[in-house]
């Protein structure tokens, strides 16, 4: 199927390469295309990238364990709630920190609302790439209310530094559990309203559905992780299958790709996986609003010095990407020795080239904007 | 051809709904919700007060000030930037210099010479304003706004305006403990 165009196209013209990016909107950062194509049929699509590279993990090695926090908020900038989720879970277990239960439910609250907020981020701007810019607007209209209540809570709008090691910076102010509520209920009528918008559009569908399909021996064999996995059919989450903080309390399904508009694995299933997990997120926001203690300090647990003791631990969370894990060695001194990130969304890209060749250029972008890709985290 | 009509009907179909959606959102509109002329409006200041007693509760990411007059030179701040964007100098005092107190009754033994934070190099993240021991550093507005009110509008034209110098020492003052005022030999054994 993916070698479609190629084979039926009997007359092969001259190759030619084109570049897309750095600069350009449909590559969501700073990323740099190498297409080969024939015609308008793509033979190979090499990524480079490295453009935005900040030598975060040869920094961390300079710096305290708390004072790393910043700097992960800003690899996954869609969705700092969770890259900051994933390194103080992976120092708490490297510490044996317990944190208070309200303080975990705080945090599956913040990530889950980040994940609301990246998914609709990354469905706008996949509609924008295949060209419907409406739907985008509503939802950036939305995400903003996201934005507005982590504001409330703790000052910033995008890059939070909000968990910390061994609890989180602010208690969660008076007015926040009511208001999120309140954005839950809204929120799912205004789902439906993108549905109608954009997913079930005849014109999205076409351009979407069996194009780039992702077979699940793929996905799997490129270590492909998250939505996009999960798209392929593969029933596999973090929150699910390994469950860390307090996930297995909660009661939510796992969504899979199951081919509705096309084959299993197309941009379309990839699509409407981030879709049916917004619903998962509500819920799971709803069940903690609901389960959350009302007393507690969340900077009881904070220790005095963030100073581990010699080891190494090697953590992996669900972020809104896929398979997020941090690999931190320590000495025994204030700054960790090694810190490793395994980006999702890097894998992600590596499989571009496999699943968009033999496809037009435009579907290309198609893919490109289904993945769900975040430069900041392919080249920290 | 079967195949082709339906496909033209659920497009036109499809479209027609989302053109429903948002003639309905553009009815709905009220004026200028969305879009604010900004340098003449502007959107309201946030609400900050979190709504607890706790008065170091800081919610704001704005602009660093420093209370020099409760500074106690430290270096706490300074330590905890991930990015090295302040930097503080203090001057040991001989014995028995009186430099007053700070609003939390803390005797001052250091004498600040230099107390610079660089805002074009500042990440925002908070971190600086936690561990001082007087509240002295904070971020505008929040349970200080009576003292520095909230100010998102700092841009400046030069770079070097956003080095923000808060020391106030004196050159008279500095020189007054550096440099060593000759005095009548002190008797044997004793210490400076």
């Amino acid at each position: 199927m993916t070698e479609r165009l190629i084979k039926n196209s009997f007359i092969h013209g001259e190759e030619m390469i084109l570049n897309i990016g750095p600069q350009h909107p449909s590559t969501h950062g700073v990323l740099r295309l190498r297409v080969k194509t024939d015609g308008e049929i793509v033979s190979e699509v090499t990524p480079i990238i490295g453009y935005l590279h900040r030598c975060f993990e040869k920094h961390c090695e300079n710096l305290t364990y708390e004072q790393v926090i910043p700097y992960t908020d800003r690899c996954d900038y869609i969705a700092s709630m969770n890259t900051n989720f994933g390194y103080v879970v992976a120092v708490e277990e490297l510490m044996g920190i317990e944190v208070p239960e309200k303080v975990e439910y705080i945090r599956i609250i913040m990530a889950e609302l980040n994940r609301i907020a990246s998914h609709l981020l990354a469905l706008g701007t996949f509609g924008l790439d295949v060209g419907a810019t409406t739907p985008f607007l509503y939802m950036f209209r939305d995400r903003e209310r996201i934005l507005d209540m982590f504001e409330m809570v703790c000052g910033a709008r995008l890059l939070y530094n909000y968990m910390w090691v061994g609890g989180v910076s602010h208690d969660l102010p008076v007015g926040f559990v009511e208001a999120t509520f309140k954005f839950l209920d809204d929120f799912e009528r205004e789902i439906d309203e993108y549905n109608n918008l954009l997913t079930f559009n005849k014109i999205f569908i076409e351009r979407t559905a069996d194009v780039g399909i992702m077979t699940p021996e793929v996905a799997i064999d490129y270590g492909v992780s998250g939505p996009n996995l999960r798209g392929s059919g593969v029933k596999w989450d973090l929150r699910k299958n390994d469950p860390y903080s307090i996930y297995d309390r909660f009661d939510f399904n796992i969504p899979v790709g199951e081919g509705t508009m096309g084959s299993v694995g197309d941009c379309w299933d990839r699509y409407w996986v981030r879709v049916l997990e917004m619903h998962e997120s509500v819920k799971i926001v709803r069940q903690a609003l609901q389960q959350m203690p009302k007393e507690g300090n969340v900077h009881e647990a904070l220790p005095k010095k963030v100073r581990p003791p010699k080891g190494s631990v090697y953590k992996r969370t669900e972020s809104p990407r896929g398979d997020l894990g941090y690999y931190i060695i320590s000495d025994g001194k204030p700054s960790p020795i090694r810190l490793k990130m395994r980006s999702p969304a890097f894998t992600s890209l590596s499989v571009l080239n496999e699943i968009s060749r033999g496809w037009m250029i435009s579907d290309v972008l198609a893919v490109l904007g289904s993945l769900d890709i975040v430069l900041g985290e392919i080249d920290r | 051809m079967g195949r082709y009509l339906v496909n033209i009907w659920e497009s036109v179909s499809t479209m027609l709904i989302g053109l429903g959606i948002t003639g309905k959102h553009l009815l709905r509109a009220k004026n200028g919700n969305v879009t604010l002329q900004y340098p003449e409006e502007k959107w309201p200041r946030p609400e900050r007060n979190i709504g607890f007693d706790h008065q170091d509760y800081n919610v704001i990411r704005s602009r660093l000030v420093v209370d020099i007059n409760d500074c106690t030179g430290c270096k706490k701040c300074e330590r905890a930037c991930p990015v090295g964007c302040i930097s503080v100098e203090a001057l040991k005092v001989p014995k028995g210099t009186d430099l007053g107190v700070t609003s939390n009754d803390t005797i001052k033994r250091l004498l600040v010479t230099r107390h610079d934070i660089d805002m074009s190099e500042c990440m925002y993240c908070n971190l600086c304003t936690f561990p001082c021991p007087e509240e002295c550093i904070y971020m505008t507005g929040g349970p200080n706004s009576h003292k520095t009110p909230i100010d998102y509008e700092f841009s400046e034209y030069d770079r070097n305006n956003l080095i923000y110098k808060f020391a106030v020492a004196t050159q008279e003052e500095i020189d007054s403990y550096t440099i060593p005022v000759p005095v009548t030999p002190a008797p044997e054994g004793a210490k400076a």
